[in-house]
């Protein structure tokens, strides 16, 4: 369980492109709809409750799933796996590449990654009114 | 002694940065721009790259200017301070939470306030959906084009399928993560070749 926690979250922390909301799309597929740790108002309450407190909504998603599933060592799991695609790629791109947003091919990528994005949330903003 | 001000600094950022990313992302600017850590241009940069990196924005931010002030230790230092005050507040409240649901879970009147929390938050992230939608996102026709094919793909498992196999189809591609690939390998394919 506390494996499939890390790897879930490991998961949603390497696509999750943007801020939080990006990764409310992955967290629905994989915890709602995948593994049905959360029902639809369960999640929806969820979203409630880490966008009240303060710091990264996704890392309060993290917690709140982690706690739920499986106590402290659950939130260990989802915290970690939450943040630790970000901070290896960042040192990865700060050590090595740090002209990668100049690159043009990259540039190209995230110019179709970027409408997607806001594809996935405002799909979720439809998925989200049929679960509750 | 500067760990210890990283260390301050991104408590104090974790601690009240309400809002998710961007909120997060004007706190560190605040931060550093005042203490004279990063330049005006090194700092818009680092929030390029945090945009177009994996990762939540307000994460990969921090783990950068924790790198850029104090090296690898000061990377970590920035990335484990900013989530120790999520993980005292958040804790609490879900504990709370978890008190609250069981005593009153048969309450009207809870069932009702958690009825029209639910409906505040579809408003909220349609909210965000809208926010995302600039020009900056959206540079031309393609950009529409791969919005609606994603769009309508995320939707399609909502409607009643005729047959097992293209059930299976659909919720095949109302994967995020194959549409994230989808859309980078679109982008490549109509804005660099």
């Amino acid at each position: 369980m506390i494996f499939q926690l890390f790897w879930t979250y490991i998961k949603i922390g390497t696509f999750t492109i943007g801020g939080g909301y990006a990764m409310l799309p992955l967290i629905e597929r994989e915890v709602v709809d995948k593994h049905h740790w959360l029902d639809g108002e369960e999640y929806a309450n969820m979203i409630a409750l880490a966008q009240a407190a303060p710091g990264l909504i996704a890392v309060n998603s993290a917690i709140f799933i982690g706690h739920r599933l499986a106590g402290w060592k659950g939130v260990l799991a989802c915290v970690l796996g939450a943040v630790l695609p970000s901070i290896i790629i960042i040192l990865l791109i700060a050590m090595f590449f740090r002209d990668i947003k100049d690159n043009p091919t990259i540039e190209a990528i995230f110019k179709g990654v970027r409408p997607a994005v806001v594809a996935l949330i405002a799909a979720t903003v439809v998925r989200l009114a049929t679960k509750i | 002694m500067q760990y210890l001000l990283l260390t301050y600094v991104f408590l104090k950022v974790g601690l009240l940065g309400f809002g998710g990313g961007m909120a997060i992302i004007s706190l560190i600017q605040g931060e550093v721009l005042s203490r004279g850590w990063l330049t005006q241009t090194e700092f818009v940069d680092i929030v390029a790259i945090s945009q177009v990196t994996p990762g939540p924005v307000g994460m990969n931010c921090a783990t950068y200017v924790g790198y850029a002030v104090g090296g690898l230790w000061g990377a970590l230092v920035a990335s484990v301070a900013i989530v120790v005050p999520s993980l005292v507040i958040m804790l609490t409240i879900c504990y709370v939470y978890d008190v609250i649901r069981n005593r009153f879970q048969q309450n009207r009147t809870f069932q009702v306030t958690m009825r029209i929390i639910r409906i505040l938050v579809v408003l909220l992230v349609a909210h965000a959906a809208y926010t995302l939608m600039t020009p900056a996102s959206f540079i031309d026709w393609k950009s529409w084009v791969i919005f609606a094919v994603v769009f309508i793909l995320m939707l399609l498992p909502l409607f009643p399928q005729k047959s097992t196999s293209s059930s299976s189809l659909t919720s095949t591609f109302s994967n995020p993560i194959l549409l994230i690939l989808l859309s980078g390998l679109a982008g490549w394919l109509l804005y660099r070749l």
